[in-house]
């Protein structure tokens, strides 16, 4: 690639962002601190994030300990920091999966609209009518002590809820283009459906899957934080921050910033990310896009 | 198409949905691969308790039959038996059912005033800076995660400042006083995080409707602004609204119990957590079922409600 190359690319990059919205923007920034963070976390945390007896148990801020210490003497911060890429990675692998299945069924279905469709369609209007935190803790639930606490399980358990939720998406979006004279003709050539979800629609409907992608993904680490929370995570000592707040609970009263610490860190992560899918979402001219169900 | 028809139209494919989802639940729990049984039991498996399980749950049958058993059972009003304390389930359910209903319909009643004011607000100040900073602060509310919003609350209202109790168990018997007071700290969490997500598309919806010719006319016929918010928009604003808090319903269920859990609330969510833990295989069937025909119904009733307001939607 030539100097050239790079800099029209460069000047290509820098005009996105000043045309963006202030919230893409911003959202921007705080998606690569966390990123950042959970790239370097580990590296930088001052203590181990099992190392017990850091410090008295309990403790509130100090400059040793900026966000105290937790029943077993850890330090919360250190504990942050470490848990900053296993929440990354499991909120956007999970997204990652459900996106990846629920855009390929939708465009495919959108395409053949046959009994395929409607069995899919079906399929997809029940899981989402259980409410997706009791889907996620029955899945959980339901493939037993082997799998439980395992990072797999959490990745396929936020794939299953995000699955059908993105295929009625990506279904719907493509109902629009199939109408088009490019679908005909690729059809008339006698590409196999695959072919023309994959080269004709999915190009077509990036837009609206972006959007879907982001928002999805922002809600991903309040999900694996829930589940955490409840017991139906991973298992301690891992330091995932919902698992955390919910250890740090019982402690809220004399230490409060054991859970206040992972809490920020949670919703600051969250904010970026809605921050974003908000600013991509106007700049693509959709301001219907917050639906968390 | 007649109204009635498209109303039972919708009433038939709700309950299509709903004989889905028990064929989804019954699957996910009792047709994994491997033996129902031994997953049940998990590490305390011994020949005999296994033995006596699967008897109890008829896996010497096909699960097509096993299905239709069950299925059979709870259409005649029959939720099956708990297998951890060998009681009826509907018996254990019914106190835990009407605890949370009394939650929900507090934070319910919370929900409305805590959509309203704000959205009214924003709309009449469109542009200007008590807009931009409800949104932000909408924003916020937003992204933080109902169990953290919970635990603020407590931190807040029970530590700092006294005036809530830690645990929200309400005995048998309490006053009015006792019990509004046990519930506040819950039926609020629920509440921020419902109209959080409410807020938003309302103040959108109340912009878009203020902004037509209807409103213009309104307007030049000399009402104030605040009565033609209030007698034109709000009604038109409050369809997709009505819409978006029947899809809130699924994110209230969920609330429901990491907010119960917390707050040790003895409701069907905390109840939901216990049974998932010890594998009360029925009792997680029946309250999972009942959990997705609510959210059916919801969004069933949201529906109709929409076809009764919107007179275009009855022509198509």
């Amino acid at each position: 690639m030539s100097n050239r190359d790079l800099g029209s690319i460069a000047r290509g990059i820098a005009g996105h962002w000043h045309g963006a919205p202030g919230s893409y923007r911003v959202g921007a920034i705080i998606m690569l601190l966390h990123f950042l963070l959970g790239l370097f976390g580990p590296l930088l945390a001052p203590y181990g994030y099992a190392a017990m007896g850091t410090s008295l148990p309990m403790e509130g801020f100090s400059w040793r300990h900026v966000l105290g210490t937790d029943a077993l003497g850890r330090d919360v911060l250190s504990r942050v920091m470490y848990g900053a890429p296993t929440v990354l990675t499991l909120a956007f692998s999970g997204t990652a999966l459900g996106f990846a299945i629920g855009t390929s069924l939708g465009l495919l279905c959108g395409y053949l609209q046959n009994w395929f469709d409607e069995l899919v369609q079906r399929l997809c209007e029940a899981l989402i009518s259980i409410p997706f935190l009791v889907l996620a803790l029955m899945a959980i639930s339901a493939v037993g002590p082997e799998l439980a606490g395992k990072p797999i399980l959490i990745v396929l358990v936020v794939a299953l809820v995000y699955a059908p939720r993105t295929a009625r998406l990506a279904r719907s979006a493509a109902l629009e283009i199939v109408t088009r004279d490019f679908v005909t003709a690729a059809k008339l050539r006698g590409d196999p459906a695959w072919r023309v979800a994959w080269q004709e629609l999915l190009p077509n409907a990036t837009g609206p899957l972006f959007v879907e992608f982001s928002l999805r993904a922002g809600y991903a680490p309040v999900l694996v934080g829930a589940l955490g929370f409840l017991g139906f995570g991973l298992h301690p000592p891992t330091p995932e921050w919902g698992l955390m707040i919910s250890e740090n609970r019982s402690l809220m009263f004399v230490a409060p910033l054991s859970v206040l610490g992972p809490g920020a860190f949670l919703a600051s992560l969250v904010v970026g990310l809605n921050l974003f899918t908000e600013g991509l979402a106007r700049m693509l001219g959709r301001s219907d896009v917050v639906v968390r169900a | 198409m007649d109204v009635a028809l498209l109303i039972a139209r919708r009433v038939v494919t709700s309950l299509a949905t709903l004989l889905m989802v028990s064929a989804i639940i019954f699957a996910m729990v009792e047709l994994l691969p491997g033996d129902a049984a031994s997953r049940i039991l998990g590490r305390e498996a011994t020949p005999e308790n296994l033995q006596v399980l699967r008897e109890r749950l008829h896996l010497d049958r096909p699960a097509l039959v096993r299905y239709g058993i069950w299925l059979g059972d709870i259409v005649q009003g029959d939720l099956g038996t708990s297998l951890i304390n060998g009681r009826p389930v509907a018996e254990v359910l019914e106190p835990r059912i009407t605890n949370t209903l009394q939650l929900s319909l507090y934070a319910l009643l919370l929900y409305l005033p805590m959509t309203l004011i704000p959205a009214i607000v924003q709309a009449l100040r469109r542009g200007k800076p008590t807009d931009h900073g409800l949104s932000v602060l909408n924003l916020m509310l937003l992204s933080i995660p109902d169990f953290l919003l919970a635990a603020i609350f407590l931190i807040v209202f029970v530590v700092w400042i006294p005036i809530f109790p830690a645990k929200s168990s309400v005995p048998q018997g309490a006053s009015m006083l006792e019990l509004i007071r046990a519930l506040t700290l819950p039926a609020c969490t629920i509440a921020v995080a419902m109209a959080a997500y409410a807020v938003r598309m309302l103040r959108d919806n109340l912009i878009e409707v203020l902004e037509s010719d209807y409103v213009r006319m309104a307007e030049l016929k000399g009402l104030t602004r605040l009565q033609v918010l209030i007698m034109h928009a709000l009604p038109n604003a409050l369809v997709p609204t009505l819409n978006v808090t029947a899809l809130n319903l699924a994110y209230l269920i969920g609330s429901v119990v990491v907010v119960e859990r917390l707050f040790a609330f003895p409701g069907f969510g905390s109840l939901l957590v216990d049974a998932l833990q010890l594998r009360d295989v029925p009792m997680v069937e029946a309250m999972v079922l009942i959990a997705s025909a609510v959210y059916i119904a919801a969004n069933l009733l949201a529906d109709i409600g929409t076809i009764l307001l919107n007179p275009r939607l009855r022509r198509a």
